[in-house]
């Protein structure tokens, strides 16, 4: 880019010079004209041209390809013996803060037929509301149609934020 | 404060010098004159595929896990990322075709005639390199497509004899096209092939400055020829060009961008329509028609040699044609030069047709 | 591998010792003698298969039976062992039972691996206090008075094996030396099956322990090459139940095993071998196999569709089911050849299960619900198709569309939700589940629609780059004109 813009700076300049030295005298109004249009296109193309590449240089949303680490907050706001739904790049995730106060989280993405799990306080155990399958705290599929286990996902305390991250 | 400001500068690098220096330059003006573009063209759009190169680089991952990802990644999450991907795949694609017909010019110019055969020499070296930019890019997005091109491609080198199966190895960093024939490809494209490049562009550039443009035989002995100013006249004509295939290049990344397809995996079976960038599918398509055993040979070992030597013999065309290096008229050049544009044209056609 | 290594040696020890295993034995004296003792053995023996194949007591006791000194009939040097048991009784059975020659020259068609099946078993397996397989062919068999199995009075015949198995396996406390947390009460179910009762009622044909389990090589139900394991299962009841001739008098249809390799029960467990997927067993029970009683389908299908079935016991079809005897779940989804449910088992359609008790005229009130129920499924489903197609063509043009693709998540969990909420045939509360996905599907088209916008204000931006650029190229060009006009 630079490259390019800077041939262009020169090439303008060099315009106005031999332009702005000998021919004053002959044609003002035309000239200046078209001096105005030129400089005021080169203008808007340049910024055609910054602002794609400034968008692109700005880090997207989602920041890396795959996300391995997502924050979710001060653990003061999640009560305990409740469960949240966290955003994992395009996955939810189930973070639960169990009643004697531990943290846990899971792929919230049932193992029978991908609905989303909840935390069930009155059970004690992690539910999916589509077809009564059931979990226990480690994630184990211990009633229901789920075939498998629920993925596990490992909580990191940060200060009083907790992160959660993709288990190694 | 322009003035003072060019006084300082003055001071420090004598710009006199050079504005004298574009002051003398000249470009002669004939029938041809059309042709010195291209390399300017050529330049131009290589300055486009460093600079996009370089925005890629900031987002795309040479690994086999993640190469794939990556590029979805700049096509999807990352803003503008597909017009980046597809400017950069677009303007290839422009570059191999300007350096064709740059090198073609200078070909029927005869412009390579002495005392120009080092630039001629590193302007051939500099198409190979096109080549193998186009030939491991190819491979970076890891895509179906890409993997099956790369393991054919690199099938071809092995064939040769006594250096074909360590060239393949070599090339492939293993006996198979894996994630490691992408760590080496990426490497080539982004750190190799950029570095020996510029080295040779820039005495290729060089070159050019100190001899300053041919002229077609017969018409550089005339005494007052039509000549343009290099500055402003020509330069402002090639950024008036430079501008057009940039746009041309905009149009073609909004209304074709590229593709991605599906994820390479070794063990699915091939997908149909397997073939490389149009610009080896002259080569490719020879290949095919080649039979299985030529007397003790086998066919595709006697292509591969019989491109070897044919890219060889024109790389040192200079050498060989005299006649046109002592101001003689060479019809043979013409004849050759004939026979390989229509040769590459039609087996270029055939290969893409289905 | 361990025993194999010293039977053979052993095996070639005992012929040599007993060389005398002569089928021809003219008078047996060792049998003469022990009659004039009295006692049972003598008895049983003269019944025994072995003797009617003139096989002598040194055949298996060794010594020599043609002499009536006993001195020297029973002499150890000559090769006389007496009683054996356990292992060593095993071994005297295989030194016949497992050469194929000699059974041959007995006129024997019987298989001749049983004591390599046996070692294989579970049985084989485990070991018996002091030692040695828990189990050996006399613990099954007897010792004297062995007759076929066809036999009414061998201890393995079809009626008297389910004794013989239960005399070990409804022993709690000798079963838990080996598997203490193995069921004992196998016997008990299996009085109350079909085939038990069958079995009780004298009918050879019915099956037993045997039948399922196989004889010699049994294996544990987890062992993936058992006869009961879950896969294999659904083939062995096939061997009798398919067998249209075998099951004539009995009046059943012998098309379950096709139908159930069809339904989705069958093609998960015997194409993709989950394990989760019912086998025969997993509704008909196992030791106690019988169809299970109309009000107690949805009980039988609730141990996996539970959710399904709780609904189902406090819907409106329930009582009326119950009532008219209808087969609750059956009624609508078959038994055998249950085939993967979906929105065109709703509604008044001819194909629709509701059509089949719900029309017009009869039952009308169901059949305006079915009607309803079945236009509100349509418009979820359409609904996410058309959300799943935007969000495809935005993806395809490279957009942006994470959260659109996240929200079809939802979408498709309303869809699988209604499907179960429907088993509550209560509009409302299909109504209320519907609507969430339908409104889901709406907003995820909104952002997909918005996407695809964006994809063609692209072409915008194209244009005005392209406007500029021309304007510049213009002007570049106006400018070349006016120097070279002016350097003339």
């Amino acid at each position: 880019m630079i490259r390019k813009k800077k041939s262009q700076v020169f090439n303008a300049e060099g315009v106005s010079l031999t332009l702005g030295s000998d021919a004053t005298a002959t044609d003002g109004g035309k000239r200046d004209f078209l001096k105005i249009v030129l400089g005021g296109g080169l203008v808007a193309w340049i910024a055609t041209l910054m602002y794609p590449l400034f968008s692109y240089l700005n880090p997207p949303r989602q920041t890396e390809v795959e996300v391995s680490s997502v924050k979710v907050g001060p653990l003061n706001d999640i009560p305990r013996d409740s469960g949240m739904i966290v955003r994992f790049g395009n996955k939810p995730v189930l973070l639960v803060r169990t009643a004697d106060d531990q943290l846990r989280a899971f792929s919230a993405v049932c193992t029978h037929l991908d609905c989303t799990v909840q935390y069930k306080s009155d059970l004690g155990m992690i539910w999916c509301a589509c077809h009564n399958g059931r979990y226990d705290l480690n994630g184990r599929n211990v009633s229901g149609p789920p075939p498998r286990p629920l993925e596990v996902y490992r909580v990191v305390m940060q200060g009083d934020d907790v992160h959660i991250t993709a288990a190694a | 404060m322009t003035t003072k400001l060019r006084a300082w500068f003055d001071e420090r690098i004598p710009l006199q010098d050079l504005k004298e220096f574009l002051a003398k330059k000249h470009v002669p003006l004939h029938r041809g004159s059309v042709w010195y573009y291209f390399g300017g063209v050529s330049l131009f759009l290589f300055i486009v595929q460093v600079i996009t190169g370089i925005l890629l680089l900031l987002y795309y991952k040479g690994s086999e896990q993640l190469a794939w990802e990556s590029i979805q990644f700049i096509m999807s999450k990352v803003q503008f990322g597909w017009l980046v991907r597809s400017i950069h795949t677009w303007a290839a694609n422009l570059f191999v075709l300007a350096v064709f017909i740059h090198m073609f010019s200078v070909f029927f110019e005869r412009a390579y005639r002495r005392p120009r055969e080092l630039t001629w020499l590193t302007g051939m070296v500099l198409l190979f390199l096109a080549l193998g930019f186009g030939f491991s890019g190819y491979l970076l997005p890891w895509n179906e497509l890409a993997f099956f091109a790369t393991k054919v491609g690199t099938d071809i080198a092995g064939v040769l004899p006594v250096i074909g199966k360590p060239l393949m190895v070599f090339l492939r960093g293993g006996e198979e096209v894996t994630g490691a024939t992408l760590s080496r490809f990426f490497g080539f494209h982004v750190a190799v092939f950029p570095g020996l490049f510029t080295v040779i562009l820039s005495i290729h550039l060089i070159l050019v400055q100190r001899q300053g443009m041919s002229e077609p035989l017969g018409h550089d002995t005339r005494p007052n020829r039509r000549v343009m100013p290099f500055f402003p006249n020509f330069l402002l004509r090639d950024l008036l060009l430079w501008l057009i295939v940039l746009n041309i290049l905009a149009i073609l990344a909004v209304l074709f961008p590229s593709e991605l397809g599906k994820k390479a995996d070794a063990f699915a079976p091939a997908p149909e329509g397997i073939r490389p960038e149009w610009y080896f599918l002259f080569m490719f398509q020879t290949l095919k028609y080649f039979p299985a055993q030529v007397l003790f040979m086998d066919g595709e070992v006697l292509g591969i040699l019989l491109f070897g030597i044919a890219g060889l013999l024109w790389m040192l065309v200079p050498f060989w044609d005299r006649k046109s290096s002592r101001g003689e008229a060479n019809r043979w050049v013409n004849y050759v030069g004939l026979f390989v544009v229509i040769y590459i044209l039609v087996f270029t056609v055939l290969g893409w047709l289905p | 591998m361990k025993t194999r290594a010293w039977i053979g040696p052993m095996l070639v020890a005992l012929s040599l010792s007993l060389c005398s295993a002569a089928p021809a034995v003219a008078a047996d004296e060792c049998l003469k003698c022990h009659e004039s003792l009295g006692g049972s053995i003598p008895a049983l023996f003269r019944r025994d298969v072995h003797f009617a194949a003139r096989i002598s007591c040194s055949g298996c006791h060794g010594g020599d039976s043609s002499t009536d000194d006993m001195a020297k009939a029973m002499d150890t040097s000559a090769g006389f062992v007496g009683g054996s048991k356990g292992d060593a009784a095993s071994m005297m059975c295989a030194r016949c039972h497992s050469d194929a020659e000699r059974m041959r020259s007995y006129g024997s068609k019987l298989p001749v691996q049983q004591w390599e099946s046996l070692q294989a078993s579970v049985h084989g397996k485990l070991s018996g206090s002091g030692g040695g397989n828990a189990v050996s062919c006399v613990t099954c068999h007897g010792a004297h008075g062995i007759v076929r199995v066809d036999n009414p009075s061998s201890p393995v015949s079809p009626l008297n094996v389910v004794k013989k198995c239960s005399s070990c396996h409804a022993n709690a406390a000798y079963m838990r030396m080996f598997n203490p947390s193995l069921a004992v009460d196998q016997l008990e179910k299996y009085r109350t099956s079909v085939h038990g009762v069958r079995n009780a009622k004298g009918d050879v044909k019915a099956a037993q322990c045997v039948s399922c389990h196989g004889s010699h090589g049994i294996l544990k139900a987890a062992d993936a090459k058992s006869r009961v394991n879950p896969v294999n299962l659904p083939a062995t009841c096939a061997t009798c139940h398919s067998d249209a001739s075998y099951m004539k008098e009995y009046g059943i249809p012998t098309d379950q095993y096709d139908k159930f390799s069809r339904s989705v029960h069958g093609v998960a467990l015997l194409q993709k071998h989950d394990a989760g997927a019912p086998a025969c067993n997993r509704c008909h029970g196992n030791h106690g196999a019988a169809p299970p009683g109309v009000a107690s389908i949805s009980n039988v299908c609730g141990t996996c569709h539970v959710l399904n079935a709780e609904l189902f016991a406090g819907s409106p079809h329930k009582k009326a089911f119950d009532e008219q005897g209808l087969p609750e779940c059956e009624t609508c989804h078959g038994n055998h050849e249950i085939v993967t449910a979906g929105t065109w088992m709703l509604g008044v359609s001819d194909q629709s299960t509701c059509g089949n008790c719900h029309s017009a005229d009869a039952n009308a009130s169901g059949f305006n619900v079915a009607r309803m129920m079945r236009s509100l499924a349509d418009s979820l489903l359409d609904m996410e198709a058309a959300a799943g197609k935007l969000v495809d063509e935005a993806e395809q043009k490279g957009m942006e569309i994470t959260e659109a693709k996240f929200g079809l998540r939802d979408v498709r969990q309303a869809r699988l939700q209604s499907r179960t909420v429907v088993h509550a045939f209560d509009e409302s509360k299909f109504r209320a589940v519907v609507e969430k996905g339908i409104t889901q599907a709406a907003s995820v088209s909104h952002e997909a629609s918005e996407a695809i916008d964006e994809f063609y204000f692209r072409r915008i931006g194209l244009g005005v780059s392209t406007f500029i650029i021309t304007i510049l190229a213009v002007c570049l060009w106006l400018l070349i004109r006016r120097i070279e006009a002016r350097a003339k």
